[in-house]
């Protein structure tokens, strides 16, 4: 039993990765654009210093959380609705796929791309000699980069069963850009105007970015991740309310 | 009285969406290797029907079995084969990824596929993308994906539509060899001379009640309507007022007459019109029956 679910996992999953690989939009916004970005700001301010910290370090954490972020909230949500509007969640539950594993196979994709993208972010990093941290370091980030993208994934897939394939779509990537522009995720928060600051600490993708910087000896992390349990609390009870009311 | 388990039970179905009933007490039986077509117009209840059946819906009375299992069972549902007319297909697998998922999701090997795919002529069109594919080919492939697991029940909706003469009767090959091993086929079909040819028996639905479930030529022979053609000097307001006339109508030459007792128009026609010539009495088809019985006309659209 344990066997056939593990197996039926595994051919969700390869589904789910092919859905982005295969699929020019979700390629290019969810993995060609986050990093085309990063290594066009890194060419240009990746040699700069603040804080002690080279900026193309520091947006390792800072393009590295709206990299993670893109895959995680953009893909699964999408995901979702693209199978009610196709009447392949419907299918599948026929089929005796527990749904369970189906949104699992999505969230394990979009957290396989956010590494995929985090490794094209660090390489690219290095070679334009940009990269000044630890291995154990940068690690660091990347895991909480992953970690901290759950509540993101779930808000996905909660937007996912309450709207058809093109809303959720738009909606998703309307919420996305604010959300990276406000938290500092492009531009380094210290740049920007005082009251976006105190927009940002609203803002879960602020915390996130924050907390991967903590990791490279930049600031604290204490409310940081709190304040991302708190969004992970209520991201599940949207998500599990969504999941409710959905039409499968 | 019947000694073999019953591929699909239902008893005594009823649902209700608020206000509207869909099923109004509903009891069907479907055994090892029989095709039963579910007729029925629009807001019949069909689709209601099949949501139960294939475990999607839970009734708010009666059960429904499925080789004595709760359709609501994951390990009960392995056993039914599905195909649905508005599933769609994501433009990003292709038509052996779709199979072999299928297959996997039904407890088998990926490898299954391989063989399902070449008897449903699917082979060359494999590495293709099912959103490059024709309604048609869409068609095969749902139903490759629905036979993969080889399962014991088929619940098939309107299996045949975009399918061309040679691929619909090829597809109903497929399914009698599934059925001369013991899977039972529940298809839902607006194309009613279609099941009169494939179906052991018809099930008419209308309004969340079944009207009728029996073999299509017992349908037939229930309707007493004939068709009476011939070539005659008589009247048709003649024709009309006999007893059980229903329409007359006029064609070219010929006189086509509807009617409940073809014995008495035959002696009235026979004994009047000593002309007569092109003397024809044809059966009324199951098309007639269905529609006199749901006294719905917009079904054989």
């Amino acid at each position: 039993m344990n066997g056939l679910l593990g197996r039926v996992f595994g051919v969700e999953l390869r589904d789910e990765l092919r859905a982005i690989v295969r699929e020019p939009t979700s390629l290019f916004f969810g993995i060609l654009m986050p990093v085309g970005l990063f290594v066009l700001f890194n060419l240009l301010y990746g040699h700069d210093i603040t804080q002690g910290l080279s900026a193309g370090t520091a947006m390792v954490a800072t393009f590295g959380t709206y990299g993670v972020i893109t895959v995680a909230a953009l893909q699964p949500g999408i995901g979702v609705a693209q199978d009610r509007d196709l009447g392949w969640l419907r299918m599948k539950r026929v089929s005796a796929v527990p749904i369970g594993v189906s949104l699992a196979a999505k969230a394990t994709a979009a957290l396989l791309y956010g590494v995929g993208v985090l490794v094209l972010m660090g390489v690219a990093a290095a070679a334009f000699g940009t990269l000044h941290a630890s291995p154990w370091a940068l690690l660091r980030v990347a895991l909480v980069l992953l970690l901290g993208s759950v509540p993101f994934t779930l808000l996905s897939v909660a937007v996912g069963f309450r709207f058809r394939t093109g809303a959720a779509t738009a909606l998703l990537n309307a919420v996305l850009f604010p959300l990276a522009m406000l938290s500092g995720l492009w531009i380094p928060i210290q740049f920007l105007p005082s009251v976006v600051r105190e927009i940002a600490k609203f803002l879960p993708t602020y915390h996130l970015a924050q907390l991967g910087l903590a990791q490279l000896g930049h600031g604290t992390s204490m409310i940081h991740v709190l304040a991302l349990l708190v969004t992970t609390v209520a991201a599940s009870g949207v998500a599990a309310m969504s999941y409710r009311h959905a039409r499968i | 009285m019947a000694t073999t388990q019953a591929v699909l039970a239902a008893e005594g179905l009823r649902y209700r969406y608020g206000e509207t009933v869909a099923l109004d007490g509903v009891d069907l039986r479907v055994d090892p290797g029989e095709c039963v077509a579910l007729l029925g117009p629009n807001g019949a209840g069909k689709s209601t029907l099949v949501a139960i059946a294939v475990g999607l819906l839970t009734p708010q009375h009666g059960t429904v079995r499925i080789l004595g299992g709760d359709p609501r069972r994951a390990a009960t549902r392995r056993q039914l084969g599905v195909a649905q007319q508005t599933l769609g297909f994501p433009n990003t697998l292709t038509v052996r990824e779709l199979v072999t998922g299928a297959a996997v999701r039904g407890g088998l090997r990926a490898a299954a596929a391989g063989p399902i795919l070449a008897e449903l002529g699917l082979t060359e069109l494999a590495p293709r993308r099912v959103s490059k594919l024709s309604g048609g080919q869409k068609q095969r492939v749902q139903l490759a994906m629905a036979l993969v697991t080889e399962p014991t029940l088929l619940v098939l909706d309107e299996p045949t539509v975009g399918l061309d003469t040679a691929a619909r009767r090829h597809f109903w090959q497929i399914l009698a060899r599934r059925r001369a091993q013991g899977a039972a086929v529940l298809v839902t079909t607006h194309l009613i001379e279609e099941s009169a040819a494939v179906a052991d028996r018809v099930v008419v639905l209308d309004r969340g009640r079944i009207l009728a479930d029996a073999p299509p030529q017992e349908l037939v022979d229930r309707l007493p309507d004939r068709t009476v053609t011939a070539r005659t000097g008589i009247a048709s307001a003649e024709l009309e007022r006999l007893p059980g006339v229903l329409s007359v109508r006029r064609e070219h030459d010929l006189t086509r007459i509807q009617t409940r007792s073809p014995e008495d128009l035959l002696r009235v026609l026979l004994a009047r019109d000593p002309g007569l010539s092109e003397l024809r009495v044809q059966d009324a088809g199951l098309e007639e029956a269905v529609v006199a019985l749901t006294g719905d006309e917009e079904m054989v659209a």
